[in-house]
């Protein structure tokens, strides 16, 4: 049964493969991961900031 | 020729894929144990922020870093805060709407983000906050701010993991499994919180600031991964392609006002807030009430922690054990840990005038046991009698409902006990009670004011079981009642 439905997804023309994600699917789960590198990289940057209030560097 | 090589090529790609891709690969009538056992990792992560939060961290910021009581005291209320919202995040979840299909899996995804990202900013925030290296000639509402966000990024990603969390083991599973997976949830919250505490008091053994930072770290890495590993291939999706344009989705002000009209909801949400009001006031007191008034030595009050956890450990073993028979209602569990309760915080009473440490020990097992029974009654009878396409906002209700309570007894139990305390003078004696005991007792009475108040309230959900149809559990199976051609793609990847 599972079988019968899989030859059907692979069939299906919007599916890209290797990993069964349609284009839209695709980019809303790249724009998960970019939002979440921003949002990283701002906190790395408070990060830094206290962390040279802590222990300035090159001076 | 060519093209069956193509096809089989295709074929084998395809089956590759699925297998890197963090989706389920098949809906299963009901979770099995393997897979339930990595889901409830999520609850490890929660458990390990709490301890660090309200053990670990509130301990290092006022002995090693030397931030003044009042600023710890606000940091570590800061997460609560945050606890009302955990019905907006359920309601949410419920109606949320991607390509992808996913409810839960794009909240817990954030929460983690979030916790990992207060865990990252935290050890360097409470280093500025204490003005240690050279910060001290820095404003002091550097230290202050950040470390505010920080806590207050932990503490809220950790109430959308566990409610988004709680909500995605309610779809999975059908109602009649609720009690065993309630019980499962909270054993795992408490066996992480155990270890959590040991592992980071043995780190924290010898302090310094680079120590803090590893720790803290690592805890983000460790709470990430698990998270990460709990939610792998857990929700199936039902992506929205192909589907019948669904209606608006209802506002949260219509969804709870659906929510609240049915099933009693918030006579349920006023017991659970009572419940843990009355089991919460007693968590911070029972330690320097054993040091204070019955004169333990700090090693033997920490042994009243052991036996609070052996309590209840016992007492969810015990609630599931019973609900899982399916011939005794949540409510009735819940009502039992509440009368239990009431001996438990007698003989705590009765152990401060005739210096009782047995009657004591037993007294806090009882109360570890009662409160166990009692939160696990409640949690399964919200996840049972979710409405249908309401089970996030249910949990979600009961989570803001819990975590308000028991951080709101937290902090009226000091306060009563200071107020009593210093109402009473240094030589007086309160109805036969020394002047330490009087605060806690009051505290105490109390607790079994609050109790008797429960009970009372709980009476009319227990006469009105005889009357409720039997199958009122709205979420039962409800996200695994997927229909052929409804687009559920996960069902066709095969089986792992």
């Amino acid at each position: 049964m599972a079988h019968e439905t899989q030859t059907a997804d692979i069939d299906d023309p919007d599916r890209i493969w290797p990993t069964g994600l349609t284009i839209r699917e695709s980019e809303e789960l790249h724009k998960h991961l970019i939002d979440g590198a921003r949002v990283f990289f701002l906190i790395s940057v408070v990060a830094h900031l206290l962390v040279y209030l802590f222990s300035p560097w090159g001076g | 020729m060519i093209q069956n090589l193509k096809r089989r090529l295709v074929r084998r790609l395809a089956s590759l894929g699925p297998r890197y891709m963090p989706f389920a690969d098949i809906a299963t009538p009901d979770l099995p144990l393997r897979r339930l056992l990595r889901l409830s990792l999520f609850q490890v992560s929660v458990g390990m922020t709490l301890v660090l939060l309200v053990g670990t961290l509130n301990r290092v910021m006022i002995v090693e870093l030397d931030v003044p009581a009042t600023i710890v005291g606000v940091m570590i209320a800061l997460p609560l805060l945050f606890a009302p919202f955990r019905a907006l995040i359920g309601h949410k979840s419920d109606t949320h709407r991607c390509e992808l299909g996913w409810r839960r899996v794009p909240f817990i995804w954030k929460g983690m983000l979030l916790q990992f990202g207060g865990f990252a900013l935290m050890p360097f925030a409470l280093l500025v906050l204490a003005g240690k290296g050279q910060s001290g000639d820095e404003p002091l509402w550097i230290g202050h701010s950040a470390a505010a966000i920080a806590f207050l990024m932990v503490g809220a990603g950790a109430h959308i993991i566990q409610t988004a969390g709680l909500a995605l083991a309610t779809d999975l599973t059908p109602a009649k499994s609720h009690p065993r997976v309630v019980g499962l949830m909270y054993v795992v919250l408490l066996l992480g919180m155990i270890a959590s505490a040991l592992i980071f008091g043995a780190a924290l053994a010898e302090f310094s600031a680079g120590r803090l930072v590893q720790v803290l770290q690592t805890s983000a890495l460790v709470c990430t991964a698990l998270t990460g590993i709990a939610i792998w291939k857990q929700e199936p999706r039902r992506p929205p392609r192909g589907a019948v344009a669904p209606t608006a989705d209802p506002s949260f002000r219509e969804s709870w006002a659906r929510f609240c009209s049915g099933g009693q909801a918030v006579r349920r949400l006023v017991i659970v807030g009572l419940g843990t009001m009355a089991f919460g006031m007693a968590e911070v007191l029972l330690e320097p009430f054993g040091g204070q008034v019955l004169q333990w030595t700090v090693s033997e009050t920490t042994s009243l922690t052991a036996f609070l956890a052996l309590g209840g450990l016992l007492g969810f073993a015990y609630a599931s054990h019973a609900m899982g028979q399916g011939d005794e209602d949540a409510f009735r569990i819940a009502q039992q840990g509440a009368l239990i309760g009431l001996p438990a915080f007698a003989l705590v009473i009765l152990s401060a005038p005739f210096g009782l440490s047995g009657a004591f020990l037993v007294g806090n097992f009882l109360i570890g046991f009662g409160a166990a029974i009692f939160g696990h009654g409640t949690l399964t009878a919200t996840m049972s009698r979710a409405p249908k396409g309401q089970a996030g906002l249910a949990v979600g209700a009961w989570g803001a409902v819990q975590a308000t309570a028991a951080g709101l007894a937290m902090a009226l139990g000091g306060i009563i006990r200071d107020v009593v305390n210093a109402s009473v003078g240094p030589n007086e004696v309160l109805g036969g009670l020394s002047r330490e005991a009087s605060g806690y007792v009051t505290v105490y009475g109390i607790e079994i004011v609050l109790l008797l108040i429960t009970i009372v309230a709980t009476i009319p959900l227990l006469r009105g079981l005889s009357r409720r149809p039997p199958a009122e559990g709205g979420a039962e199976g409800e996200s695994l009642a997927f229909h052929p051609g409804d687009g559920m793609i996960d069902s066709a990847a095969g089986s792992r």
